[in-house]
């Protein structure tokens, strides 16, 4: 699949790998704000630092003058982090002001994004999020008493229902209803629940159960919970020995016979498996790259092994 | 492609040879007929399958021809291969495969697996590779077939198909042993009556060795229970419905009867390789070459760049000229990465940054080292993006790596 990226997400990479002047790739130091998204095992990861300038009575006045992203991620995520240090330099926001940025605004600014990388956007107003609420703690402002609402830190508690991108249950309804995602593969593509082992799509409490909650939490109650049977019902051996004491007869006329012959030559023998009158066999040390390995193992010890223990002995070199 | 833009995506598909598309030409054109028609006119396009079908049986050292189907590429192979084993012997419903083959062969297990077969998917160590003695220990009574690849697209890891096969048939010759050989055919020598004589069953494809896509084949060893997947006409015997592809057939014998003639082209691909290779992990640190301790293909180097994801890097490489590919998640449809390098256990930091580069005998040195020469500029202006990397000690950031 080609690249179906815009010009702009394009540009925008182009420019922020090669260093051009006006990219705000890097970190400040000693930033007002910081926040991280995502993370290696994932596939992408973004810290997102910002400045300030103070106003000297209101710190909720405050104006970002800076940003500056590091991003671990494909073509995508690194331009929608460029996008989003644009945005809110351009804007002259406050960082609550800036809370108002959505993905959508960071779609918009790229001209689009294909479908299976809106998850791209998504981490960079996470970040941002993440980075208002470090300001906001570094300089005393309680948001909650101002009514801000940061959804995205909600992620931290709660029941995981996706194992494999740490998404919780609080956090993915709070997602579903705010993206206004309807199917599994919307949750994936906007925020990457579900897209790795699937496992969580069907299960009870998984992706459809929350979607059904949230909307339509008549259905959710009437699911079947699927069953899994498993039926191991394995042949038994009808032999005089019990499979125990036949492997354990190899074993002992191994030890006895056979391997202080083996070792004499600077080798040994390892039983790997028995199967019903099948011994499966390798042999190391001196005697695993000997040219006559396969020719000792199969005369030699099964000779041995059919004379001692049981006449219809295979002896199979692994 | 063009003259300047540099090939080395070679294990996605190949270049048609040129000779191949002389080959082809007169059954695109003149000699138009359906081989199951009964005029003298006919005679040229049954013919030329007939001999096409020798032509890819000696290349195998297959002996009898009538052991091969065409078929429309190497998932139709491999599918024809697993469904028609376990529809000719209905008993049996324990598969054993391995964890990192192909979808073609990975899905269609999978799929038995939810029809009630049991299937066990052998795992492989850090370097690609499988146990021995993880094989053994699954076999059962009532194993219908292992399929095991012969060589692995992604990271040209070999397995080990003569051994896994004996070891199958001494075990208990009713277990149908199918290889996907799709990579390694035209690139490894197969001996169907040698080191492969206990292999039932070889797909393979010819996009991958030069002949166009759309055309595969399917060695079905004599006496071997397999159903037709394809049902229909009584073409191939009756076990492939379908006309036949008359024109990319005669490509894929052509494109069989050259990779012959280049068989000693393979040592120098392996130069370019291991040339790549030493430029490569000498200018570039955290650089894994992966599957590099195993027995691998000529032609593939699979190495993973870490703290960097691999979807920037190819498209880099492409504003480049230079194509490739990768086993990130932000490649692939899924959003996790490589089931190979998952498997492998590549470490977690490198997982997502893995580039391919499959070479082939019209492969240049030159061209190896224009990859050489841009791979680090590359690698190196994502790392300074990156908040896993130290850009000023060229290392990886303590204070990041295993906190976000």
């Amino acid at each position: 699949m080609a690249w179906e990226y815009s010009e702009k997400t394009k540009e925008l990479f182009m420019n922020a790998v090669q260093g051009k002047p006006g990219t705000h790739l890097g970190e400040i130091d000693d930033p007002d704000g910081l926040g991280e998204h995502g993370s290696i095992a994932c596939g992408d990861a973004l810290r997102f630092t910002f400045r300030v300038e103070k106003d000297a009575t209101d710190p909720t006045k405050d104006v970002i003058v800076e940003a500056r992203y590091l991003t671990f991620g494909c073509t995508s995520a690194i331009a929608s982090s460029e996008a989003l240090c644009s945005i809110i330099e351009a804007g002259k926001f406050t960082p609550i002001g800036a809370l108002k940025i959505q993905n959508e605004d960071i779609v918009n600014f790229l001209e689009g994004l294909p479908r299976q990388k809106i998850h791209c956007s998504v981490m960079g107003a996470e970040a941002l999020e993440a980075a208002v609420f470090n300001w906001a703690q570094k300089r005393q402002v309680d948001l909650e008493k101002l009514g801000v609402e940061l959804p995205a830190l909600d992620n931290q508690d709660g029941r995981v229902v996706c194992k494999c991108f740490t998404a919780t249950e609080p956090y993915l309804k709070a997602k579903i209803k705010e993206l206004e995602l309807k199917t599994i593969p919307e949750i994936t593509n906007a925020i990457k629940a579900g897209g790795a082992c699937m496992s969580c799509h069907h299960i009870p409490g998984g992706l459809q159960d929350l979607l059904n909650e949230v909307w339509d939490p008549q259905a959710a109650d009437q699911k079947e919970r699927p069953v899994q049977a498993i039926d191991q019902s394995k042949p038994a051996g009808a032999a005089a020995l019990s499979p125990y004491q036949f492997a354990k007869k190899v074993e002992q006329i191994i030890d006895e016979y056979i391997r202080p012959l083996l070792q004499r030559d600077g080798g040994d023998i390892e039983i790997v498996d028995i199967k019903d009158r099948l011994v499966y066999a390798q042999l190391k040390g001196a005697c695993a790259g000997c040219a006559g390995a396969a020719m000792t193992l199969s005369r030699g010890v099964e000779q041995q092994l059919k004379d001692l223990v049981d006449d219809q002995i295979k002896v199979i070199s692994v | 492609m063009g003259s300047d833009s540099i090939y080395a995506d070679n294990n996605a598909t190949t270049a048609v040879a040129p000779e191949v598309v002389e080959a082809i030409q007169p059954f695109l054109t003149a000699e138009y007929f359906n081989p199951s028609s009964m005029y003298e006119a006919s005679r040229s396009t049954s013919d030329a399958i007939k001999q096409s079908r020798r032509t890819v049986a000696s290349f195998l050292n297959a002996g009898s021809s009538a052991q091969i189907l065409f078929t429309s590429c190497a998932t139709e192979s491999n599918n024809t291969a697993i469904y028609g084993v376990a529809k000719a012997n209905p008993k049996r419903r324990h598969i054993i495969t391995t964890a990192v083959e192909h979808p073609a062969v990975l899905e269609v297990c999978k799929d038995l697996q939810r029809s009630g077969y049991e299937v066990d998917f052998l795992p492989v160590d850090s370097q690609g590779q499988l146990d021995m003695r993880d094989f053994v220990r699954v076999l059962r009574p009532d194993t219908l077939l292992v399929s095991v690849m012969h060589a692995n697209n992604e990271t040209g890891v070999v397995f080990p198909i003569a051994e896994l096969s004996r070891v199958t048939k001494s075990t208990d010759p009713s277990i149908v042993f199918h290889t996907d050989a799709t990579q390694s055919a035209g690139k490894l020598p197969i001996d169907l009556k040698g080191d492969f004589l206990h292999v039932d069953l070889l797909s393979f494809s010819g996009h991958k060795m030069h002949a166009p896509k759309g055309v595969g084949a399917l060695f079905i060893r004599r006496g071997t229970p397999c159903r037709p997947l394809m049902i229909g006409g009584h073409q191939e015997d009756g076990r492939r419905a379908g006309t036949e592809n008359v024109a990319f057939i005669v490509g894929l014998a052509r494109a069989c009867e050259l990779a012959e003639q280049h068989r000693p082209d393979e040592q120098r691909v392996q130069e370019l390789r291991d040339r790549l290779q030493e430029q490569l992990t000498s200018a570039i640190p955290y650089l894994e070459v992966n599957g590099i301790e195993a027995e691998r293909l000529p032609n593939t180097l699979n190495v993973a760049c870490h703290y960097i994801e691999g979807e920037g890097i190819l498209y880099q490489l492409s504003s480049e000229g230079i194509c490739a590919s990768s086993g990130s998640a932000c490649t692939s449809g899924s959003l996790e990465p490589s089931h190979v390098l998952t498997a492998m256990d590549v470490p977690f930091t490198a997982r997502h940054g893995s580039i391919r580069f499959s070479l082939s005998r019209y492969t240049t040195e030159a061209e190896v080292d224009r990859i050489a020469e841009v791979l680090p500029t590359v690698v190196s202006s994502l790392r300074k993006l990156s908040p896993y990397w130290d850009q000023a000690a060229q290392a990886p950031r303590a204070s990041t790596v295993g906190r976000i």
